[in-house]
């Protein structure tokens, strides 16, 4: 009995459209005050109402840029097609941005017919993924960062870092609603950018594409001198060349200076 | 064993939006209860809060997704987190909800109802024994609010209750408003409840505010505690012996000194003789209640967040 009346219930819970109302009032008491109907009810906008709210914490310049009452629509089909499974909240949020690419209104249409605003969309939605999930991600504050003094070879990048290549402006975007002053839906714009948290701040850091490429090859587990060596190779400089650059450019300073590095 | 457990006081749940007062302030509050997910899995900020918490006041945790009423498995992966949090830290207690949040491999988030049978008894049981087994300590079970009373039921809650306690030696957390919510909304007497409770295996108790429909009351834990809760409370705290009292605020949450203020206000209630009050008027139509509100769970990432020039 217990199981099919935790099925049943779950089920109305993911599914409210099609509770059967007989079953409903065999299985549910009434009350002077509450008929089990409006019993069910409670839980059932609970359990959207919930979720809505953590979506829109985890995602707050997606839901900026909809509106509430659209983001909310995405929000109530992506729960019913991916209920959550995760004892975390943290977790309500991981399959969004693919869900929103594979759920697009304009799926049906070739790639160059599909709407921008939605590509800026699933854009965004994974870029404040990433924001989120790297704000209580296991770091490396109390413990030393590396220093100018460092030697390159030594260089490491440390635990709590991210690196993001996007089709629009999203860190821009996402920024812009941060302090207020919301820009308008962007036009398609390559873009890249560096997320790093140090004592407990999460920090954007737009990058250009050889910055990238550089990041990149030390996310891949390698250090610096693979990493010159990519660019190097990507820029048909030598890695001599490469390493001047990132020296006398003030790149090796600023990222030292973000906490990107830790010695390894 | 429960009844070694300390009395300690009045205590406030550990909200992120105080962890700056907190830490900074060190204000005379007895004790903290923590929210257990939202520290397990933690790698930044709220883990290293809790910590220096932890080493300055009294610490519980308090989980809302063991789900030990599921007839889904038991989530192993979950208890060695919930393990690991708690050797850290040494919470004086553990406790989550007499309930079920989800099956089916699912987690709805909330925290669902049992019907109060011979069989729910037996499965809960053998899971809280399984749990406090893991975990090497007793488990301390809150009764939740509740919109649903389920035909198949055999029993109250506070029978349920006082059969689990005597079976496993699990503890008890007295719920003085889901009691006063789940009363009103099922059209029984809150002081009877109490009365019935088990109150000699109770180890807490929560005390919060809640929404009035007029036809039904939300558990929006979002507003100051209601008189006729405080009430029920002062029958509460003579039954109990005193048991250690917490104030949950979990909506709207105000600044510390609020909430703090709100607390002590149940020394005005430790005493003097119950006098039942009749439910207050119903709060003002249009208001979005949301029963066992989680977002305040939710960290608001983007407020430290910043964009540095490159």
């Amino acid at each position: 009995m217990l199981p099919s009346i935790q099925q049943w219930m779950h089920e109305s819970l993911v599914f409210p459209r099609r509770v059967d109302g007989d079953k409903r009032d065999a299985l549910l008491r009434e009350s002077p005050r509450l008929a089990a109907a409006q019993g069910l009810a409670i839980y059932q906008r609970g359990y959207f109402l919930r979720i809505a709210n953590c979506m829109r914490e985890q995602f707050p310049a997606l839901c900026h840029a909809l509106g509430e009452p659209l983001f909310d629509d995405f929000v109530a089909d992506y729960i019913s097609d991916r209920p959550p499974e995760s004892h975390t909240l943290y977790d309500l949020g991981r399959r969004f941005p693919a869900w929103l690419g594979d759920n697009r209104p304009d799926r049906d249409l070739p790639p160059g017919r599909r709407e921008p605003w939605i590509d800026f969309m699933v854009d965004l939605a994974r870029f404040e993924r990433q924001v989120f999930v790297l704000f209580d991600a296991p770091g490396h504050e109390g413990r030393p960062f590396a220093d100018p003094a460092t030697p390159d070879e030594s260089l490491r990048l440390q635990p709590c870092f991210d690196l993001g290549a996007y089709d629009f402006p999203v860190a821009a975007y996402y920024h812009s609603v941060r302090r207020n002053q919301p820009l308008p839906l962007p036009p398609a714009e390559r873009s890249f950018a560096a997320l790093v948290r140090t004592d407990y701040v999460t920090r954007t850091i737009a990058l250009t594409e050889t910055q990238y490429r550089f990041l990149q090859a030390m996310a891949e587990g390698g250090g610096a001198g693979d990493a010159i060596a990519a660019v190097a190779r990507h820029l048909g400089m030598t890695a001599g060349q490469v390493r001047e650059s990132w020296h006398s450019s003030g790149d090796r300073q600023r990222w030292i200076d973000w906490g990107f590095f830790i010695t390894g | 064993m429960i009844a070694d457990l300390p009395r300690l006081g009045l205590g406030l749940g550990l909200r992120s939006i105080h962890f700056d007062t907190i830490l900074a302030e060190r204000p005379a509050v007895d004790w903290f209860e923590a929210i257990s997910e939202n520290f397990m899995d933690s790698g930044g900020r709220p883990r290293a809060v809790i910590r220096e918490v932890a080493e300055r006041y009294p610490v519980v945790l308090h989980g809302v997704s063991l789900s030990i009423g599921s007839c889904d498995p038991l989530d192993f992966d979950y208890l060695a987190r919930l393990k690991r949090l708690a050797d850290e830290i040494r919470p004086t207690w553990i406790s989550d909800h007499l309930c079920w949040t989800g099956v089916m491999g699912l987690n709805s988030h909330d925290l669902l109802p049992m019907p109060l049978t011979e069989e729910s008894l037996a499965h809960v049981g053998g899971r809280v024994r399984q749990v406090q087994d893991f975990l090497e300590r007793p488990l301390i079970l809150e009764n939740p609010s509740s919109y649903v009373r389920f035909a198949s039921s055999t029993m109250e809650e506070p029978e349920f209750l006082r059969r689990l306690a005597g079976e496993t030696g699990c503890g008890l957390l007295l719920d003085v408003n889901n009691v006063y919510v789940s009363c009103f909304n099922a059209g029984t007497d809150p002081a009877a409840y109490i009365r019935a409770f088990p109150c000699e295996s109770v180890v807490q108790m929560h005390l919060a505010g809640h929404q009035n429909e007029g036809t039904h009351i939300i558990d929006t834990h979002d507003r100051p505690v209601r008189p006729e809760v405080w009430e029920l409370f002062r029958l509460a705290w003579a039954l109990t012996g005193g048991a250690s009292t917490l104030l949950e605020w979990d909506g709207d949450i105000p600044a510390f000194a609020d909430c703090h203020a709100e607390l002590l206000k149940a020394k005005d209630y430790m005493g003097g003789r119950f006098d039942p009050r009749p439910e207050g008027a119903a709060d003002p139509a249009g208001s979005d209640g949301l029963s066992n509100p989680v977002g305040f769970l939710v960290p608001r990432v983007m407020d430290s967040a910043v964009m540095e020039e490159a």
